[in-house]
């Protein structure tokens, strides 16, 4: 029950929140979604609930509830959430039935995108294109993982609870993308970009060391040992959050 | 001065990847060198405080091999000692005979211990220690300090590490250091059931300020530990005989049940020793505890000889005074770049940290502008000194350091 719940957390504060960013760097999907002006309100019982509002050619995805969705979904359990998000259920509608089409039809396209993305293929990254979003992606979900491990795995927890406050800041060189995560009294709290006093940074040389970095095809060690990744500052931040990190395969696969 | 290059420690480097699982592992790992594109990987040779890396550049050793090191490298009275010893032979069928010869030296050494079993690593005596602790008790927890480091058996490692498990650390509580009502409080809480306390003398964490038990923590400790029947193990592997040759229980002024020892014991030779008093002898001898090279005659010489030496020329007492008159220049050096340069634990294995910036940036590029330069500072860990640092070294070390403070500030302005 615990991993389903982790893992439905982890599908929609952490996966999810990719479509911010497809809408903004796939041409083809900034092109869909442009006139998008509606809200998609996503409903867990015993779970979390987001939702996530698409405007002006913008697409936000927001933890709670929204004011007014356009269409709600409502999953009666974490379980029933994931079984949609791997593709085996579907939620059940509770407003907005006049616009199942578009989930169905354009939305179905948007998410079906963001799984291309994140389901690499050896052929598929050697696309420089397709490797730049996948590392953007990966990083992201790592960045937005963080807290809802760091908040319930209960290993995750236990390791969470003893970093220090301040931002760790994740940094692709040379100009993004970036990513920080902020601990401050307990709270975890991710965001894309960067951090102007961190208290520790990792930086990764590249987009193709990043990619092999963080799908754990190049080890920690070699690749700071190496000067592929350099970290600096509070060090034991940064090994906490590796083993936070560690974690998430264990619910995303 | 000019500053080292590293080609070939990261071409020996990229090999060593290639066939070793992250090129070098645990504490020798150059991860926590920051940025470990800074530091040497591998070492070619080393005579007295000083080491050469594979390309050729020469360094005060400020790590001294994280303790082993403690009269120099290549010290020849020490070799000689175990030379000796490998002529006999070395490693033979019985146990050899300067074995006994050890044991006697160390028991009428270390103060209030009757016995002494030895093995390797330090990791093996803490291990020993708490099953001693645990068949003499008939009881199961262990309580240790919250970031204290006792080897890498998995319940000595923090939980979610790697190849732990949730029960590893079942028997386990961590208390924080220094804080005698959390130890109070973990006793309450598990009537009858604390078969130990393990700590070492002082705190040595790393990334973080070492801190000296507060007046009256140890004696405490011990009045409980008495009390409740619990057994205190002594972790005195990383500062043993740096700090009192009768043991750090001698310097703080308390008594241990068990006392483990690695490191400095036989300058740079694999050896460790786990004491104990008579009460604690029945339950050693009891549990079966041994490993193939355990009764190597090799450093067994050179322990014996490492003993009598640091005793003969009081080497805490050099190392302590090297140690100060390294830290007094290191610190005034600092107020003229407007740092403030803390020093926390003993001189004789001194942690230091620039606090102006607390995210430790700083003091970690001036560790490795220092270490470019030829002293090899980690800025990390807590460092070691010997009794081959020489005034020489601390003022070769002096002029390097105010070199390395001026490329910071450079760096920095005045940002700090």
């Amino acid at each position: 029950m615990e991993h389903e719940l982790i893992k439905a957390r982890l599908n929609l504060y952490a996966v999810l929140k990719n479509l911010e960013e497809l809408v903004k760097y796939d041409s083809e999907m900034a092109e869909l979604s442009k006139n998008w002006n509606l809200s998609i309100q996503f409903l867990v019982r015993g779970g979390p609930k987001a939702y996530i509002e698409f405007e002006g050619g913008g697409c936000r995805v927001a933890r709670g509830k929204h004011y007014a969705p356009s269409i709600k979904l409502f999953f009666l359990s974490p379980a029933h959430l994931n079984r949609m998000m791997d593709g085996k259920g579907n939620p059940i509608p509770l407003k907005g039935f006049t616009k199942i089409p578009f989930l169905t039809g354009d939305f179905a396209k948007l998410t079906d995108r963001l799984e291309y993305y994140l389901k690499p293929t050896e052929d598929r990254l050697k696309e420089k294109a397709y490797l730049e979003l996948n590392t953007r992606f990966t990083l992201n979900t790592a960045a937005f993982a963080l807290r809802e491990i760091g908040e319930l795995d209960p290993v995750g927890k236990q390791v969470a609870s003893h970093i220090p406050d301040g931002a760790v800041l994740m940094k692709i060189l040379p100009d993004g993308p970036a990513v920080n995560i902020s601990f401050q009294d307990g709270q975890i709290a991710p965001g894309i970009g960067e951090t102007s006093r961190p208290m520790a940074c990792m930086f990764m040389k590249d987009i193709q060391v990043a990619n092999d970095f963080l799908n754990a095809k190049i080890d920690a060690f070699t690749a700071i040992a190496s000067g592929d990744v350099t970290i600096k500052g509070q060090i034991p931040m940064l090994d906490s959050l590796s083993l936070i990190l560690d974690r998430i395969p264990m619910y995303l696969t | 001065m000019e500053t080292y290059q590293y080609p070939k420690s990261q071409e020996l480097f990229k090999r060593a990847a290639g066939v070793i699982p992250c090129g070098i592992y645990g504490h020798y790992s150059p991860a926590p060198l920051v940025p470990a594109t800074s530091y040497p990987f591998y070492t070619s040779r080393a005579e007295g405080a000083r080491f050469w890396d594979v390309d050729g550049n020469e360094f005060i050793d400020y790590m001294c091999a994280y303790g082993p090191m403690v009269l120099g490298y290549n010290h020849p009275q020490i070799d000689k000692a175990a030379m000796d010893q490998i002529k006999k032979g070395n490693c033979t069928t019985g146990a050899p005979g300067v074995m006994v010869e050890l044991a006697e030296y160390m028991v009428d050494l270390i103060s209030g211990v009757d016995w002494v079993s030895f093995a390797k690593n330090g990791g093996d005596m803490t291990n020993y220690a708490t099953m001693i602790a645990r068949d003499a008790t008939g009881r199961k927890k262990t309580i240790m300090i919250r970031g204290g480091y006792h080897g890498v058996s998995p319940w000595m490692q923090a939980p979610g590490h790697h190849g732990t498990m949730e029960d590893d650390s079942k028997n386990i509580i961590r208390v924080k250091w220094n804080n005698f009502a959390d130890i109070e409080r973990a006793v309450d809480e598990n009537p009858d059931n604390i078969a130990s306390f393990i700590a070492t003398p002082y705190y040595v964490p790393a990334f973080e300020d070492n801190e000296l038990p507060e007046d009256g923590y140890w004696k405490k400790v011990e009045a409980l530990c008495r009390k409740k029947g619990i057994v205190l193990i002594l972790d005195d592997i990383r500062h043993g005989f740096r700090l009192d040759m009768r043991g750090s229980h001698r310097y703080f002024g308390f008594e241990p049940d068990l006392i483990c020892f690695c490191k400095a014991i036989a300058n740079g030779y694999p050896i460790s020793a786990l004491m104990g008093t008579s009460a604690l002898k029945e339950s050693t001898a009891r549990i079966f505890y041994t490993g193939s090279y355990w009764f190597q005659s090799e450093p067994m010489g050179a322990a014996l000889a490492t003993l009598k030496e640091l005793k003969k020329i009081d080497g805490p007492k050099i190392m302590q005074e090297t140690g100060k008159k390294l830290m007094d220049g290191l610190v005034d050096l600092a107020k003229t770049y407007g740092y403030d340069l803390k020093v926390s634990g003993i001189p004789s294995m001194p942690y230091l940290r620039i606090t102006n910036d607390e995210s430790l940036m700083l003091h970690q590029d001036w560790c490795a502008e220092c270490t470019m330069r030829g002293a090899y500072f980690t800025s990390h860990h807590n460092w070691f000194i010997s009794t081959a640092h020489e005034d020489k070294d601390i003022q070769k070390t002096l002029e390097i350091a105010d070199e390395a403070f001026k490329a910071v500030k450079k760096k920095y302005g005045d940002r700090f």
